[in-house]
């Protein structure tokens, strides 16, 4: 199966802050994966990289590669990668609040040369938010928690991308809300679309994907099909909230990590 | 007072201060969209829009006065030549400054500003040169007075220019990209906006307009000299009662600036014109700390 | 993180314990003040030249006396609290003290150094920087410790001058009693003035401020043309008072003592802008200083850490706009003329210029800066018309003051782009480079 992105033992510091270490994970073309961790894990960081963006936060690749079709993307400009087919839900939304929900879709094809499709584009995304037409019009910065999230998602797919990155796409959002949510990352990824979701809330991630990493303090600790993540008791500790030793399962993993 | 007396009440003199003050509020318009766009998409105060626009003054002496170049040419050339100015700006300073403070870039512009107000000295001699008279220098009689053709012309053109500018901004792709880094640059950056491009161009843009009204400020005052450069000063008000945020509303700023100067200038005295508009200034920050036309904060916390 | 609690009990009170006396650490400062007026009063002089290379020893000297006195140990947190505790910094006070000293010793010799180097006009600039300094020094407090960016520093200095001209010259009380009350009018109307500040921020503040410039010129034009028609105030020259008359070197004539030239204007100037300078040194170290530090970085989480936000404000607009009005009164006394536009929004400008290109935060920013801003004018104009090749120049003479701008200007420029943090982070790298490579880690050098 060829993949559609893969990372191989990449390092990221921020100056002398190392956020990521020696991190490896494949997306397989079509596939959806979705990577754990708790706060502070590095997955911000993560899709920073993957979508070039890290030089504004004056983060620097050390280590390690980001390869698509062979090709390495640490050099590359977000413009570049967007292109390449890469999309990302950057976390907390990150909308244009000044701007009008059809302006920031708009935004979302940035990147693309072929001005007659945007049009294409923009129908298709209503169509799959039948929410958002009649909030054409209205600023972006007004709509509701998970209304910002549909333009958020929405926006990233104005790029007609063959690859989604979602950074905590269950970020202050009601339960039924993210179900909804990623129900819909589901009939994307049938379209042939990859996901890549990053959650904190493991528990919808691992009913979703078919592949899984946990990442915390920088580093990949788990990896494995989502069925049997879901079975792990260590998983179950520290993601799930399921039994009162979640606390030294953590610090179990904290050891492995600093040793 | 007894000049007030006099004329206060009279209409004709209330007119001619009116279509003046409409001129030279365009003028301030200018200067103020000068501040409003740099500031909105690179939070950058550029101090140094005045000394741009004496700046085009007096290239529009170099080519009106000196050479007698097409008033439509010169214009043309100026904007382009200034436009590059701002490129200049943004690759040479602006953009290795990024993540300093506030304050430190404010005075990098200053810096800017003094360095072209030397550099004018330098090439033009410091005398004063007479006021630009490739437009037409007329007047026309309306309701018995008579109004400058310049100033309506000032007018007009800067309506027109600046109209075409917000439209540009409003309805093309280009215009939406500024105006998205200008609302999130780190969001704009991810959907694969260049940030730096978006930058390049509002500088240009700034400064170009900024070339475009000291063609106009060189025909509306009675004399070309380094003191223009006191316009960008005055400006403030204008953008601030705008709404620092509001292309649209600086420009309502700058208008209404500029008839409230002149007429204040006009009845009591020109040394009341800044406290006048900077008094007006205060009132409006404290009740209205956004400016008349200010956006809100939309981000959600 | 438990470090410091732990290993500064036993070990750095016994170092504490064990430290010079006061009277040796004091002793290189006192030699610093002493060794200058000595060596002046010293007449004998069999070849030219042995007093400067005397005066070169002494301070060699003084700055290893200090450099070894001081108390060296990193890591205890109380030493951290005082000021000049480290080698470097307590050798450099005492160099600096005895530099302070000797300058206008130096500067009123007849001595013509080569190249008809303006001597005697130095001495006016090290006044101009020395007032500038207090000057900028303040506004930093306003505008580089609290973060409150304030365009009304000229408006102070207006208020300054029109108490100086009320009490001086209208009631005609003494100048040094000008400058409390300067003091007080400023304090009353920076808090005054700083209301505005409560509800504005960044750019906003900054244009209200510059509105408040504009009110006040108007008071200021309105104020000058009335009480001294178009030709503007002339200042007097101040009196030194009689209860101070005691102290060596004051030979009262008439037992008056005019404060009449450069000489006596600099120990006036250097006096009160010390005392200034060290108040704003002091007001940082302290409590109210670190709110100030908590108010600038945010202002919401400070409202969270229990800081009084608006008290912290208004405290800093009183505590600097006294400062700024008592350095607007000295300077228009030293100045001696005043006119309707003396006080141009551009003086705001060139402080913020000091601030900035000095380095934005520290006492020591202010200094670099203002010496900056004067002396490198100064030094063009000599170049310009003194060295050989760049006099010929007709260019260089014709354009002399446009050029001085041109250059200030792009100096600016450089300095904020090459090195954000100014002159004062310059030199300090400098300082830390020379100290590393002396390799005296145990001499408690930075980290
Ligand atoms: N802009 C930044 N500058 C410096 N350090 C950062 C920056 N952003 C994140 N970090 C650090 O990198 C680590 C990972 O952060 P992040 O990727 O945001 O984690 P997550 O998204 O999993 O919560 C954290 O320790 C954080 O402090
Ligand atoms: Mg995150």
């Amino acid at each position: 199966m060829s993949s559609s992105l893969k990372i191989d033992g990449l390092s990221v510091s921020y100056g002398p802050i190392p956020a990521l270490r020696n991190v490896s994970i494949e997306v397989p073309e079509g596939g959806f994966v979705s990577v754990l961790g708790s706060n502070g894990a590095g997955k911000t960081t993560l899709v920073r990289t993957i979508t070039g963006v890290l030089y504004l936060q004056k983060g620097k690749v050390t280590s390690g590669s980001i390869t698509r079709d062979g090709q390495d993307m640490t050099k590359l400009k977000t413009r570049k990668i967007v292109t390449g087919g890469v999309a990302q839900v950057p976390e907390g939304r990150m909308l244009f609040p000044q701007l009008t929900v059809e302006e920031n879709l708009r935004c979302g094809a940035a990147s693309r040369r072929d001005l007659a499709g945007i049009n294409d584009t923009l129908s298709e995304v209503f169509d799959l938010f039948p929410q958002l037409p009649p909030l054409q019009n209205q600023l972006a910065g007004l709509l509701s928690g998970g209304e910002q999230q549909m333009v958020a998602v929405g926006r990233a797919l104005m790029a007609k991308p063959s690859l989604l990155v979602c950074d905590e796409l269950s970020l202050g959002l009601a339960p039924l809300i993210v179900r909804d949510l990623f129900l819909l990352l589901d009939r994307i990824n049938k379209e042939g679309v990859a996901v890549l979701a990053i959650e904190q809330n493991a528990r919808i991630a691992l009913q979703h994907s078919t592949y899984a990493y946990a990442l915390e303090v920088g580093e990949i600790v788990l990896e494995g099909p989502s069925d049997e993540l879901r079975e792990n008791q260590e998983v179950q500790d520290l993601y799930m909230g399921g039994g009162g030793d979640s606390r030294e399962a953590y610090a179990a993993i904290r050891r492995e990590v600093n040793r | 007072m007894d000049i007030l007396a006099s004329t206060f009440f009279d209409w004709g003199v209330n007119l001619q201060l009116l279509v003046s003050g409409l001129a030279l509020g365009a003028i301030y318009a200018v200067v103020a969209l000068g501040f409003v766009l740099v500031e909105k998409s690179t939070a950058v105060l550029n101090l140094a829009v005045g000394e741009f626009l004496m700046l085009g003054s007096y290239f529009g002496v170099a080519f009106f006065m000196e050479r007698k170049t097409n008033i439509f040419i010169g214009t043309l050339v100026i904007t382009l030549v200034m436009a590059l100015f701002g490129l200049a700006i943004h690759y040479g300073i602006m953009r290795p400054m990024v993540g300093q403070g506030f304050f430190a870039i404010v005075l990098a512009t200053i810096g800017i500003a003094t360095v072209i107000r030397a550099v004018v000295q330098m090439w033009f001699g410091p005398l004063e040169k007479g006021n630009l008279t490739a437009l037409p220098t007329g007047t026309i009689e309306v309701a018995g007075t008579s109004i400058r053709w310049v100033d309506i012309i000032i007018l007009l053109v800067v309506l027109g220019s600046v109209g075409a500018f917000l439209v540009f901004y409003a309805r093309t792709r280009t215009g939406l990209h500024m105006r998205a880094v200008a609302s999130n640059i780190e969001a704009a950056a991810g959907v694969g906006i260049d940030p730096d491009r978006a930058y390049a161009i509002t500088w240009a843009m700034a400064i170009g307009i900024a070339g475009l009204g000291g063609v106009m400020l060189g025909h509306f005052t009675p004399s070309v000299n380094p003191a223009l450069a006191a316009i960008g000063l005055r400006a403030f008000p204008a953008a601030a009662i705008g709404g620092f945020t509001s292309v649209g509303g600086s420009i309502i700023g700058g208008l209404i600036v500029g008839v409230i100067e002149q007429l204040a200038g006009g009845h009591f005295g020109t040394k009341w014109r800044e406290p006048v508009a900077f008094g007006i200034l205060i009132l409006v920050l404290i009740f209205k700390p956004t400016g008349l036309f200010g956006q809100k904060d939309l981000e959600r916390v | 993180m438990t470090s410091v609690t732990e290993t500064a009990t036993p070990a750095s009170r016994q170092i504490l314990a064990k430290r010079t006396p006061t009277w040796m650490r004091a002793l290189p400062f006192l030699v610093a003040i002493a060794s200058p007026v000595i060596l002046d009063k010293i007449s004998w002089n069999p070849f030219g030249g042995w007093k400067l290379l005397v005066g070169f020893l002494v301070l060699v000297g003084i700055g290893w006396f200090a450099w070894s006195n001081a108390e060296h140990d990193p890591d205890d947190p109380r030493l951290s609290l005082k000021l000049w505790h480290r080698a470097d910094q307590r050798a450099l006070a005492a160099v600096t003290c005895f530099v302070l000293m000797a300058i206008p010793f130096i500067l009123s010799t007849d001595w013509e150094p080569p190249m008809d180097f303006p001597w005697n006009s130095w001495f006016r600039i090290v006044n101009y920087i020395i007032l500038f300094a207090l000057g900028a020094g303040a506004f930093n407090l306003l505008v580089g410790y609290t973060g409150q960016l304030s365009m009304a520093h000229a408006a102070f200095l207006m208020i300054g001058t029109m108490v100086g001209a009320q009490v001086g010259l209208i009631w005609e009380q003494s100048f040094w009693l000008c400058l409390p009350v300067a003091a007080l009018a400023g304090a009353v109307l920076g808090v005054f003035f700083g209301i505005p500040a409560l509800r504005l921020r960044g750019l906003y503040l900054m244009l209200a401020t510059i509105g408040v410039h504009f009110i006040i010129l108007l008071v200021w034009k309105e104020y000058i043309v009335h009480q001294f028609g178009f030709s503007g105030m002339r200042f007097t020259t101040p009196n030194l008072p009689s209860w101070l008359h005691w102290i060596p070197g004051i030979n009262p004539e008439d037992g008056e003592f005019l404060i009449n030239s450069q000489f006596r204007w600099f120990w006036v100037n250097l006096g009160i802008t010390t005392v200034g300078l060290l108040f704003i040194v002091n007001v940082v170290r302290s409590r109210e200083g670190r709110a100030f530090a908590a108010v600038r970085d945010r202002d919401i989480s400070a409202t969270l850490l229990g800081i009084n936000v608006p008290r912290s404000k208004l405290v800093s607009f009183a505590l600097s706009s006294a400062l700024v009005s008592v350095s607007g009164c000295m300077l228009s006394y030293y100045n001696r003329a005043r006119s309707e536009d003396s006080f141009h929004l551009e003086l705001v400008l060139d402080y913020g210029i000091i601030i900035v290109v000095g380095g934005f935060m520290g006492i020591q920013g202010a200094i670099f800066g203002s010496i900056f801003f004067f002396a490198l004018p100064m030094y063009f104009e000599w170049m310009r018309e003194e060295l050989p090749i760049i006099s010929d120049i007709d260019f260089f003479s014709r354009y002399a003051g446009e050029i001085d701008l041109a250059i200030r200007g792009i100096l600016v420029v450089v300095v904020l782009v090459w090195r954000p943090d100014g002159l004062a982070g310059l030199w300090q790298a400098m300082k830390k480079r020379a100290l590393l490579r002396m390799q005296a880690p145990r001499r408690g050098v930075v980290q």
